[in-house]
């Protein structure tokens, strides 16, 4: 579904990624890990379009999208999350679910201006639909609520609950359980299954290696921004190289 | 949910029994001779929609602009100038004036909408006066230069608007037209994606909104509002000249603005309002008009960071606590 092939990005001297190919399977959940600095959040900013990879190509669904700027990627069908939350914090959660559908919604600005039927019906979809993935991710309650009065674990599943409203094909998670007790990770482990049966595939970033075992139906391991392993997680967990990165050499 | 109803009838009530002070205003100013006052409520009306028009740029979208008194200078002369030459009627020339104003908008703001905060603002000021420099030293003194420019009223079917109390309903219904577009705006599409990219650009790009887009469209709405408003100044007083479409002018818009209250519906209404008659009552210090927008300005961003508009709510929010409480 998404193909990325020999990626590389350079800042100045630095290359912070370094020839990294990787795939993202249709109705899976893949998994990217790596120590702080492995270049996983830039991987993601590759292909979201907040960069340009110097080389390589990112391949979605035949289409090569490597130069898109991100408003681009999300039309495509290429949604994602932040690893610092990212929210419209004065807004409503409702209303920060709707801005997420903003590629989907068709209504001109002389419909807005002029309040047209087809607007206002469009409107009325909207925030219907808004409710409904609300309900989705467990925040229906909070639905009047600024965003930025909601808990930091609470803040995250807006975000996914944001990224999911553009109907994407795939979401890309930045680090989703950053902040959450253990409680929210469970919930969060059986969101991203029951987000997978809506038949939208994930790519996720995460720290919480249990999690991780638990999620993920194939893996990716970053180190010093090139590609150090991939595998079933079983495989990555007993890599010697993968233990080495994380946990030091002699 | 009757409940709910109750609110939304009371809610219409309230918002009847203004329209209907203000449509009955004209009849009473004129039973105590109170004539003057038309001349202060037709420059509410005009700031009204200038202030509502800098207010979607800056206070929706979050882009400063101390230039907008050159939209209203280009609303002001484009429809001066069109009328004089072409004898299309005056309401017209408004509406072409405004267009063509949000066309130079968009053009200001397609190179302007990489640049943030101070680096816009110096690009607005340098717009603002480039403007004013065309106006007052034009090619061929097509705008009459320093001598000024006079011009029509606005007729509408062969009625002319020719004096401040036939101004007014023409006033007043422009301003209820463009409240209600800015309002549908904001509630659209459009004024989410506004928001969003005041909030946080980042985001907002991220969540498919074409960022440079809509800062260019936000400058372009904008423009056609303080363009409109230029138009309605030139034909509400029929002579126009340089001086009116100085810096001062921008930073006025500003004023109101921040006094009022930004990005919300009624904060233009309340700083064009307070502050020309506040002006009017000082008229005697003109001298020191600047001074004042300064001393405001400082008591808005310390005391009053809603504007007046935000203070009003406040206190409404503590006095309906108050009343829950009681029961």
């Amino acid at each position: 579904m998404l193909k990325v092939k020999n990626v590389t990005l350079r800042f100045g001297g630095l290359v912070a990624n370094n020839d990294v190919s990787m795939e993202v399977r249709d109705g899976k959940i893949t998994g990217l890990i790596g120590p702080n600095g492995a270049g996983k959040t830039t991987f993601f900013n590759c292909i979201s379009g907040v960069y340009t990879p110097n080389e390589g190509k990112i391949i979605f669904e035949g289409k090569e999208i490597q130069g898109y700027r991100p408003y681009q990627i999300n039309k495509a069908g290429i949604s994602r999350t932040y690893q610092i939350i990212n929210l419209f914090k004065k807004m409503k959660v409702y209303e920060n679910v709707i801005v997420g559908m903003h590629s989907r919604l068709n209504s001109s600005v002389t419909d807005s201006l002029f309040k047209t039927k087809k607007e206002r019906e469009e409107e009325k979809k909207a925030y219907e639909k808004a409710l409904g993935l609300l309900d989705f991710v467990g925040l229906l309650e909070l639905k009047d609520e600024p965003a930025g009065s909601l808990s930091y674990g609470k803040q995250r599943l807006l975000e996914i609950c944001r990224a999911l409203a553009s109907d994407p094909k795939i979401l890309l998670l930045d680090e989703p359980a950053a902040g959450m007790n253990a409680t929210e990770k469970n919930e969060l482990d059986l969101l991203c299954k029951k987000i997978v049966e809506r038949g939208v595939s994930i790519l996720i970033i995460e720290h919480d290696m249990k999690l991780m075992m638990g999620l993920a139906d194939y893996m990716y391991v970053l180190n010093y921004g090139k590609l150090l392993a991939e595998g079933a997680p079983l495989e990555i967990q007993n890599n010697p190289a993968v233990i080495e990165a994380y946990l030091g050499g002699e | 949910m009757n409940l709910r109803l109750k609110n939304a009838i009371s809610n219409r009530k309230k918002d009847l029994i203004i329209l209907l002070v203000l449509l009955l205003m004209p009849v009473f100013l004129n039973v105590i001779h109170f004539e003057y006052a038309f001349t202060i409520v037709s420059f509410i009306f005009i700031y009204i929609i200038a202030v509502s028009g800098l207010d979607i740029v800056f206070g929706y979208s979050g882009q400063i602009s101390l230039g907008h008194a050159a939209f209203f200078a280009i609303g002001a002369y484009g429809s001066a100038i069109l009328h004089k030459y072409t004898h299309i009627p005056v309401i017209l020339t408004m509406i072409i004036a405004a267009f063509l104003a949000a066309v130079i908008g968009a053009g200001l703001a397609y190179p302007a909408s990489k640049l943030v905060f101070h680096f816009l603002s110096l690009a607005t000021i340098a717009f603002g006066e480039i403007v004013y420099q065309l106006v007052a030293q034009s090619p061929y003194e097509i705008t009459g230069n320093f001598t000024g420019f006079f011009t029509d009223s606005v007729s509408i079917f062969g009625y002319k608007l020719n004096t401040y109390s036939k101004f007014y309903y023409f006033g007043l219904f422009s301003v209820l037209v463009f409240l209600l577009m800015k309002n549908n705006l904001i509630k659209s599409k459009v004024g989410r994606a506004f928001i969003a990219i005041r909030e946080n650009s980042h985001a907002a790009d991220g969540m498919g909104i074409n960022v440079r887009n809509y800062k260019i469209l936000a400058f372009a709405i904008s423009a056609f509002f303080t363009a409109f408003a230029g138009g309605m100044y030139a034909h509400c007083v029929k002579f126009i000249s340089p001086d009116t479409f100085m810096y001062k002018q921008s930073v006025m818009f500003l004023t109101m603005l921040l006094f009022g209250g930004t990005a919300s519906r009624f904060g233009p209404i309340f700083g064009a309002v307070s502050v020309l008659i506040l002006n009017e009552a000082l008229r005697a210090t003109e001298k020191y008009q600047l001074l004042i927008y300064g001393v405001l300005l400082l008591i808005v961003i310390v005391v009053l960071p809603g504007g007046l508009y935000g203070a009003y709510q406040d206190v409404a929010v503590k006095f309906k606590k108050k009343g829950v409480n009681k029961c």
